[in-house]
């Protein structure tokens, strides 16, 4: 059984506020109880695949220079510097 | 202004020089202005179309070089970007974004002419089957106004279906194109798993999803097909097609092929009217010369938990970009303290795309990726192993799309279980990166019916040809709308 608290946890780590989450809870509570299917499956013998590429395979990592209308298009940007908002 | 064309009648017209480019856009954007209203497809329109036809035009009268869309009109799903546009994802927190690049899929139609008519209407970050989770208000089914039209890209299927474009791009990653296909009575593809570049694409569970065509025909599809696939340097999932044509070989049939009718998706859970279309669509299909038996994927009934417990964990990680620092929107940050202002900035997130946030953090997180997360990806290597089996057998794998035809607004919203579901026939070619195909095929009691047609990695041509068989086989009434 999911525990309710845990959910709210989680959604403070994810920088979800829950102002008003009793719908949201229930809902995901709902949702994860579904997911319980998955412990009726046998996985034993299973093994997790992906797909593999090598470097070679991978785009360049090639320096672009920044197109100069974005950097305009900043609100305080100047020279070379971006003014991050104040926060306490 | 026949807008219910197909694209191939549509160039073959302009070609021959009945028809001009700015004719039919200036038709297809009066027909917009006349339906979208009710409709609501789409979320902006490109006030360039008319221009872009004009200077299409000039081009055909000037001899010079034409791609080879000659201006069809073709809407794009709100979450693929195009520069200098806003791409809003459906979502308040990207209400004012203005794409800064193109994607690779838009970039190959403007390289052809093709002439955008504007962004489509979808679910919150595509996450939905109803477009009831758009923060603009639902899309509603051409079909019947009351009804949904499918989703997540039920704006671009909308749009097809009521003649207010010739084609549409949306994203596919558990049925996003399928499903709306169905309940629209639209083609709908989604392709092999790296068969069309994602660049451009903000993404949602970018290790399964892939951009598709939705057309009104089979062939329109192939047409498309041809022009946005292929490998891209800025996609390196994008593989190679060896510039494959999907058109060339679309009339050769299906005689002699087999076909797996999969038990698990046509037993339990269909309605009446979904369970006796889809007898009646593999009679057609043995009509048609293809031999049918029922294969079973035991793991089937696994894969929509699967499926969400995969998708919400990379969801979790992908939209922990919009914290108002990345991307985001105007919130004044005096008085904030740092985490409090991003979770605040991100109260703007709809309710869907908080629940799979939270869902994306839970599942994956230590104590509980044992018993979700890996079990999901061990989910996937099994269905996969089992499809893949079941190739060496079968050509191609059919099911209906839906398990049912489209419902009133507000009928399942209220039901978690009940809406993931409406996935269960769909999400399988997702997880196993298989192409598959929605064909449209009955239109019962005045809604929609489509078939799915699931074939191998990159087979795409030989699926696009039995969706062909299977379209010739149906007549269907015209939208009434």
């Amino acid at each position: 059984m999911v525990d309710e608290e845990e959910i709210i946890r989680v959604a403070k780590l994810m920088k979800i506020d829950l102002e008003d989450h009793t719908e949201h809870v229930s809902r995901v509570k709902k949702m994860l109880e579904y997911f319980d299917i998955l412990d009726q499956i046998d996985l034993s013998s299973e093994e997790i695949t992906s797909q593999e590429k090598t470097l070679a395979e991978l785009r360049k990592d090639e320096f672009i220079p920044n197109d100069k209308k974005l950097i305009d298009s900043l609100k305080n940007f100047r020279e070379h510097y971006v003014r991050a908002p104040k926060m306490n | 202004m026949n807008l219910k064309t197909s694209i191939l009648d549509y160039i073959n017209d302009v070609k021959s020089g009945s028809l001009t480019v700015e004719e039919f856009t200036s038709a297809t954007i009066q027909r917009i202005k006349d339906v979208d209203g009710d409709v609501h497809a789409y979320l902006s329109l490109n006030e360039s179309a008319i221009d872009n036809a004009k200077s299409i035009d000039k081009k055909i009268s000037t001899g010079e070089k034409v791609g080879a869309c000659y201006g069809f009109p073709i809407s794009i799903k709100d979450n693929i970007c195009i520069t200098g546009t806003k791409t809003t994802c459906a979502s308040k927190i990207l209400e004012n974004f203005v794409a800064p690049y193109t994607a690779t899929v838009v970039n190959k139609l403007q390289n052809e002419d093709a002439i955008i008519t504007g962004k489509t209407n979808l679910d919150e970050f595509a996450m939905g089957l109803t477009t009831e989770f758009s923060a603009y208000g639902p899309t509603k089914n051409p079909w019947n106004l009351k009804y949904v039209p499918g989703g997540s890209s039920g704006g671009s299927a909308a749009s097809v279906a009521a003649d207010e474009c010739l084609a549409s791009l949306g994203s596919d990653t558990g049925g996003s194109v399928r499903n709306p296909a169905s309940f629209c009575s639209v083609v709908g593809l989604k392709p092999t798993y790296g068969l069309i570049s994602r660049y451009g694409l903000i993404s949602y569970a970018n290790s399964i999803e892939q951009i598709g065509p939705m057309t009104k025909t089979v062939k329109d599809c192939g047409f498309l097909l041809n022009i946005i696939a292929g490998q891209d340097s800025n996609d390196d999932t994008t593989i190679d097609n060896k510039q494959s044509d999907y058109l060339k070989n679309i009339e050769d049939g299906i005689e002699g092929k087999k076909i797996g009718i999969i038990k698990e998706m046509t037993s339990d859970g269909l309605s009446p009217e979904v369970s006796s279309a889809t007898k009646e669509a593999i009679q057609d299909f043995e009509k048609l010369g293809a031999n049918c038996e029922e294969v079973s994927l035991p793991t089937i009934p696994y894969t929509v938990a699967a499926y969400y417990t995969i998708t919400s964990t990379e969801a979790g990680s992908n939209l922990a970009r919009y914290d108002n620092i990345r991307y985001g929107y105007d919130l004044d940050s005096e008085g904030y303290e740092y985490n409090s202002y991003i979770s605040k900035s991100r109260t703007k997130f709809g309710p869907e795309v908080i629940r799979r946030i939270i869902l994306g953090g839970f599942v994956p997180s230590a104590g509980h990726a044992g018993k979700y997360f890996l079990k999901a990806l061990k989910v996937k290597s099994k269905l996969t192993s089992e499809v893949n089996s079941a190739f060496e057998k079968y050509d191609f794998l059919i099911a209906p799309t839906a398990p049912v035809q489209p419902f009133q607004f507000g009928e399942k919203i209220d039901d978690p279980i009940t809406l993931m579901l409406l996935d269960y026939n769909t999400v399988t070619a997702n997880l196993t990166g298989k192409p598959a195909i929605s064909v449209p095929y009955r239109v019962v009691d005045g809604l929609p019916i489509g078939m799915q047609i699931m074939g191998n990695s990159l087979k795409e041509e030989s699926l696009l040809q039995a969706a062909y068989a299977l379209e010739s086989k149906t007549e269907l009434p015209e939208v009434p709308l």
